[in-house]
Order: structure tokens, then sequence, then C-alpha cells
């Protein structure tokens, strides 16, 4: 009859040698945030773009621009254009919700402690709520003449502190002082990491009469394909429609690379816990050979005996993915990071406990199982002699 | 007692694992019904090309054109049975130069403006067809059609074809 250890017995040997149990716990706590970095870094990213897309917000750009708005340029007609020639518009009050935008990336100063860093700065109307409905106001006001609403993440963006983007403090960008009246969020979308201000004003900054884009919301269910279809007939404005979701769904593609790239990092990281488990297993086994040997010399048979040891990786990497799961969250889930396109924040989310998780005790199952295999070949009566 | 702890231990690491957030999936299709007549079975005669088209052609005149399917590097319109087309004497980049969408012309955009025209296949009420192109007509980026319909000038100089035929000269 097959006759298992007991599973006191596997708990029991981690606790014989707390030394050696908390320094592999350890390791494999550190390998295991290390995958959670990476992989909350590419589901941050996944995130911001993925919300960041409205099914219902189409963008209206420059067709020389590809997908890079801040390259963009249209006539500042282009919104009455659109707004005249388009049946598919939401309308409310007698208000077209057409959003008429200029977005740019400018070096942004916040004040001496902080210095100066790349910010995104986005000139927008009072129709800009309307069309980006995530957007909301959490302290202060919407920006008057003179003034900016900082997003979020700007200061994550700026590399600059959060109080150094508090209310009434000043910034500086091209060649004007702009006051701060507010704050936003919006829901985790790309405009957390920005800086809104006036239209008007921000033409005059940059002596700009022309815009960026203008952003349209469509009446519910309704399809970009109008728009298309006008700045296809309009051949002389030389512009595109795109949804906003398709937009950010093509920025997903163009950080492909960059996501790919992460991936490989968490196999890596994988990889090389894997070996460090190895490592540690190895060394935990080795000095049990003669009790290896004495469990089946009183009869336990090899897989018995093979499972104990496989029990005492996979709780010690359990232990291990909780306590970086723990570590995670508390510590690293929301934690912003600065990126090319703004900023976004680490996402811990249940795909990344899972993989995080998963990865931990991977290491122990397959850490454990080469040395215990190792051990059980040895033959019985040498083992006993074994010092 | 251990191995209660252990459990406990297993059971919060299955519970971490467990929390997800709702997803949500749009799906949308706007595909209608089409009339088979659009897709000409022989090439209509007198075909100008778009360049030719665009000096002469006026408001509301049949016309036929042939060109190629082309302009930008996305010449369809998503969900609609309309693209643009560009006179077949405006070159775009050889399959050895390399590059992924030579339909966009990006070589020679300056030889475009003036060389460009908007299909919009319409049904017997003159509305656009609510398929797209490409499953309508079967037709891809730089093949080679010829449409039959009323011609559409703004003020700009723009030219768009309200077509109700096409055709796609084989193995263009």
């Amino acid at each position: 009859m097959f006759r298992l250890l007991p599973w006191e017995y596997g708990v029991r040997n981690l606790l014989r040698r707390p030394v050696r149990t908390i320094l592999t716990l350890l390791a494999l706590a550190v390998v295991i945030v290390l995958v959670f970095v990476v992989v909350g870094f590419v589901r941050g990213l996944e995130r911001s773009l993925a919300v960041s897309g409205d099914s219902d917000v189409v963008l209206v750009y420059s067709l020389s621009a590809a997908e890079n708005i801040e390259n963009s340029a249209i006539a500042a007609r282009t919104p009455g254009l659109l707004a005249a020639n388009l049946k598919g518009i939401q309308e409310r009050f007698g208000v077209k919700h057409v959003s008429p935008e200029l977005y740019l990336g400018t070096r942004v100063e916040a004040g001496e402690a902080s210095g100066a860093g790349l910010g995104l700065v986005r000139g927008v109307g009072l129709t800009a709520p309307l069309v980006r409905r995530s957007v909301r106001v959490i302290d202060g006001d919407w920006p008057d003449s003179g003034e900016v609403l900082v997003g979020k993440l700007a200061a994550a963006k700026l590399g600059a502190e959060a109080s150094a983007l508090a209310i009434g403090n000043e910034l500086e960008f091209e060649g004007r002082t702009w006051r701060i009246s507010g704050h936003f969020t919006a829901g985790g979308a790309s405009y957390e990491s920005e800086i809104w201000c006036p239209l008007a004003d921000f033409q005059q900054a940059t002596k700009r009469q022309d815009l960026s884009l203008v952003a349209l919301r469509l009446t519910p269910g309704g399809s970009p394909a109008e728009a298309q279809l006008f700045c296809k007939t309009r051949t002389d404005l030389e512009l595109q429609a795109v949804g906003e979701t398709a937009y950010y769904a093509s920025l997903q593609q163009h950080y492909k690379p960059v996501r790919m790239l992460a991936w490989l990092v968490v196999a890596l990281v994988a990889g090389a816990g894997v070996f460090a488990g190895l490592n540690m297993m190895y060394g935990a086994v080795a000095g049990r050979t003669r009790e290896i040997a004495t469990l089946q010399a009183l009869g336990f048979r090899r897989r018995a005996v093979l499972l104990s040891i496989v029990q005492e990786g996979v709780l010690l990497a359990a232990t291990g993915s909780l306590f970086a799961g723990a570590v995670a969250l508390w510590l690293l889930n929301g934690l912003a990071i600065r990126f090319t396109m703004g900023a976004f924040t680490l996402r811990i989310d249940s795909t990344a406990i899972l993989i995080g998780c998963g990865v931990g005790l991977l290491l122990g199952v397959v850490g454990s199982l080469p040395p215990a295999i190792k051990a059980l070949r040895a033959p019985v009566a040498e083992s006993l002699k074994a010092i | 007692m251990y191995q209660k702890m252990t459990v406990a231990a297993l059971g919060l690491l299955t519970m971490f694992a467990g929390c997800s957030e709702p997803s949500t999936t749009v799906s949308h299709d706007d595909s209608s019904a089409v009339a088979p007549h659009v897709v000409a079975t022989s090439e209509p005669s007198g075909a100008v090309p778009v360049g030719q088209a665009r000096e002469s052609v006026e408001d509301g005149e049949e016309v036929v054109l042939v060109g190629v399917v082309g302009g930008s590097s996305q010449p369809f319109v998503d969900g609609l049975a309309a693209f643009t087309i560009v006179d077949p004497k405006v070159p775009y980049c050889a399959p050895e130069e390399g590059c992924a969408t030579p339909w966009d012309y990006c070589c020679e955009q300056d030889q475009v403006k003036d060389n460009i025209a908007t299909v919009k296949v319409v049904d017997e009420s003159g509305n656009p067809v609510a398929t797209d192109a490409r499953e309508l007509l079967e037709v891809e980026e730089l093949s080679t059609v010829v449409v039959k319909g009323a011609a559409e000038r703004d003020e700009q100089g723009n030219l768009a074809v309200l077509a109700n035929q096409v055709f796609i000269r084989p193995g263009e």
C-alpha cells in the first residue's frame, strides 16, 4: 500500500532550519516581486491604452501625422466644417459635442525644487468634458485664462514632486506662467499625465492658429464611418478620422515590442528564479541524505519521500508568493511610471496576481524536483552511511 | 495546527488569484444586403483616368473613371462601400523597395493631391452602401478599378463618384 509521509513532517522540516528557510523564502519572494513588477508594468500599459479609447469618440487629425497626434496640424475651421457636415454628432441643448484641441509635448518648469521636465499640454475648450467623459475635476476649478488643470499623473510625467503641482502653484511653459487651478483624473486614461489649459491661451502662447485634432462624440451606437467618408471626400483638407478605440489599439500595436520585451523579462526572471530555487533546494536536500535514506528504510516509498520534498518546496514558494503578493499590492500597485506617451500606473490586478503566484508555485515544484530525484536515486545502504 | 495554517495560506493565495474585474466586449455589425448589379461583369467603356476627370468633369455628370485603389495608408472607409482611387499614371513604391503600404504613395504625395477621387458605391436611393467595399467588391489596395456613376464636385475641386457600377480589372 502506498503510504504518504505525514503533512506535518514537511512543515516541521521547514521550521527545523529556520535560517535556511527564511533565506530561501526571501530569495523566492524577491524573484516573485520582480515578476510582479514586470507583469504590473505590462498590465498598467495595456490598461492605460485600453481605457483611453471611447467607442463613441472619433478623432479627426492630419493625414500626414500617421499615428502621432503631436505631429498633426489642421485648419482652425475644421471643427465648424465637421459640425456642419456630419449628422451623427451628439448634440444636447444646442451644443454639438465637438472638441477642438491643440496638443503638444513641451518643456514645463514646475518650480525651482522640481526643475523642468517634458510635459504633455492640451489646449481645450469648454466642450472637451462633453467629449472626454472620463475626465473628472477632483479638486479646484476648471481653468480660466492663464490657468491650467493638472492631471493626476502629470507630476510623474514631469518627474516632479506632487506638492510642486498643488493648486495655486505656478508652471512655466511656452514662455508664459500658468497658475494651477485644479486637478483631474480620467479613470486611468492617458490624459491623466497631461496638463490642460484654455485653447485660445495656448494658441497665443505657441503662436499657432491651427489645431492638432478635433475629437467628436457620436450619438450612441454611431459609427466613425460618416466622419471617415467626409475626410475621404474632402481630400483638400488632408484629414483622417479614426475611432478613438482604434487609435489606442494601434498604439497597443506600436508598443507591442515593449510588451514582448517585458514578457521576455518575466520569462528570464522566472528562469533565473528556477535556477536559484534549484540551487537552494539542492543545498537543502544534500544535507538530508541520511534522513531520506532512513525514511526509505522505514518503509516509505520513494514517491512518498519525493512528494514530501516537493510539498516543502511548494509550501515555501506559496508563502513567498503570498508575501510578494502583499508587497506588490500595497507598495507597487498604483506606482506612477513615466513613459514616452505620458505616464501610467503599475497595475497589480487579478491577472498579475495569477501570473506572479503561478510563477512562484512553479518555482517551488520545478526547483525541488531535480534535487529530490537525485537524492532518491542513491542506494539506501550507502546513503545511510553518508555524513 | 501546521496543516491548518498551510491550508489557510493556500486558500488565501487562491482567493487573490480569483479576484477579477468584469470585462465588456462591444461588437458592431453594420453589414446590409447588397444589390449584385453593382459589380460589373464587363468593363464599362470610355473610362478616363482620375487626373483627367478632375480637370473636366462637372458636378452631376455621368462619368466612367479608372484608378488604382490607394492614396493613403487606409484608402477604405470601414463599414461603408467607399474608398479612394488614384490616377494610374502616378507611380507607387515598387515591391522591391520594401514599403509596407505602397498604396499610400508616400513618395509621390504631391502628385496624389491632384489625381485622387473618392468612390462611394450607392444603392438605388443614392445612399452609400453600408457594407465594407472589401467585402462587397472583393477589392483590395492597389487593385485597378473602373467605376461608373454620377460625379460630385465641390468648390474646392474635390471629385467623388456616386458609383452604381464597379469593374475590377483582373490581374491588376
